[in-house]
């Protein structure tokens, strides 16, 4: 059965010789690994388009369950390879890459995700440098896909964590726990009301309007830390991949 | 069970990368009609290449000695190198006759999402190499592709301090195909890689 649909190539993976494995994050059929053949040979028809980033138009045989059905087209929509030029840039987008790979299950339709990633990779060809971009996807993605850390209550009383300048973020709970509750050695993430205030307000946010947000940077970094960490952490046994290793100048 | 002999070497041939089972009966039969040295020599070739091959202790493309026959050539430029990413790339440069320099085999391509961090690569025997030779250029001729292009971008970083000359192979279309079917990452690379006539 032919199926059509559109998706964003995550990862591709050599698969014998000249073949490949393209896995995308489709907008009809979530994360979908296609069997590519001979896309290495020089002639071949699917040229740039199965680069990673680039978002196309694919067509794809395969019964419904196949485990690899085989791709059979793939026009280019939007290449996005100015941000694959971007060493850097490619760097911290490819955690966002990451997060689909690790947490979204196999042919389980998220169009709200595949939205979120395109205006993502949209917003960051404007502004790769953008820290805010990449904080909003990672939040929102969470929220989606139901990972999402607690920060408006205590994880243990369940009270309201409003009031005191500074909380704690305990990374194995997942969540603030208030000052009554603290106990153990577990380790800890100090987080400011002001910038959990502001991680608050992201939620009202649009990728429309973001521009609009003047963060300051300490704010910015605070959240960064405590999703960051939340990120790693339940991700923990995965090759989540640490990004400094890439970086020439460490 | 004595398995037949033929059916035995069709499902060996099976192993090989692109040979389906037609392919091998074919070849199976080819080989039964060859002259006795010939099927010999096809063999030891193979059991030659798994006993004595390994990686050249200098530019690490495969060989049966400790430097390869590229290495120990004298008339080969040494003071360029050429920096792929696997033995088979420098077959393919080779067979095009250009190049005079010698080879850097990074064994592989940076790939953040698959674990392929620069320490899994040759990129610290290729700074030695540089750093303990008077190499003029370093061409990277790393695969046009995301994880090719990244480490040609890790590389060029890593060698700024050194002042030495860095380029990258063009990006042009396939000899032989049509601008109009070019997708158009393809076409702006080639645009952005002209050169004057
Ligand atoms: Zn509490
Ligand atoms: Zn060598």
């Amino acid at each position: 059965m032919l199926n059509r649909t559109e998706g964003i190539v995550l990862k591709s993976s050599i698969f014998g010789e000249a073949d490949l494995i393209v896995t995308y994050l489709t907008k009809d059929f979530g994360l979908l690994r296609v069997f590519v053949k001979s896309p290495r040979k020089t002639k071949s028809r699917f040229g740039s388009s199965i680069e990673p980033l680039t978002y196309a138009k694919i067509s794809f045989l395969g019964k419904e369950q196949a485990n690899l059905p085989r791709l059979t087209q793939s026009d280019i929509i939007k290449p996005f390879h100015k941000l694959r030029e971007d060493y850097s840039g490619m760097l911290n987008i490819m955690e966002l890459l990451e997060m689909n790979l690790h947490f979204l299950i196999d042919r389980e339709p998220h169009p709200s995700i595949f939205r979120l990633l395109l205006t993502a990779l949209s917003k960051l060809e404007s502004d790769i440098n953008n820290g805010l971009y990449y904080l909003y996807y990672k939040i929102k993605f969470l929220e989606i896909s139901g990972y999402s850390p607690r920060l408006e209550i205590c994880g243990r009383c369940g009270g309201l964590t409003e009031g005191r300048r500074h909380h704690n973020f305990y990374v194995s709970h997942g969540s603030i726990i208030c000052h009554e509750c603290i106990g153990g050695d577990d380790r800890a993430v100090k987080v400011t009301e002001s910038a959990l205030k502001f991680y608050k307000s992201i939620f009202n946010w649009k990728y429309s309007t973001i521009d609009r947000i003047k963060a300051p940077a300490h704010m910015l970094a605070e959240i960064q830390n405590v999703i960051n960490s939340h990120i790693s952490f339940i991700s923990s046994g995965s090759k989540s991949f640490d990004k400094r290793l890439f970086l020439s100048s460490r | 069970m004595t398995q037949n002999i033929i059916e035995n070497l069709v499902n060996q041939l099976t192993k090989l990368p692109g040979i389906g089972r037609k392919t091998a009966q074919r070849l199976a039969f080819f080989i039964l009609a060859l002259p006795a040295n010939d099927a010999k020599e096809i063999a030891a070739a193979i059991v030659d290449v798994k006993d004595n091959a390994r990686f050249c202790s200098n530019c690490f493309n495969i060989t049966d000695a400790d430097t390869c026959s590229i290495c120990s050539d004298s008339s080969r430029d040494r003071n360029k190198i050429c920096v792929v990413e696997e033995p088979s790339n420098v077959l393919a440069i080779e067979r095009t006759g250009i190049f005079k320099g010698t080879y850097h085999v990074l064994l592989g391509a940076l790939s953040p999402l698959d674990g392929i961090t620069p320490d899994k690569l040759k990129i610290n025997a290729l700074l030695i190499r540089i750093k303990d030779n008077p190499i003029e250029e370093v061409i990277l001729a790393t695969n046009p592709n995301t994880k090719g292009e990244m480490t040609a971008k890790y590389i060029t970083e890593i060698l700024k301090p050194l002042n030495i000359k860095t380029s990258r192979i063009a990006y042009g279309l396939p000899i032989g195909s049509d601008i109009e079917f070019a997708d158009e990452v393809t076409l702006s690379k080639a645009l952005e890689g002209r050169r004057d006539l």
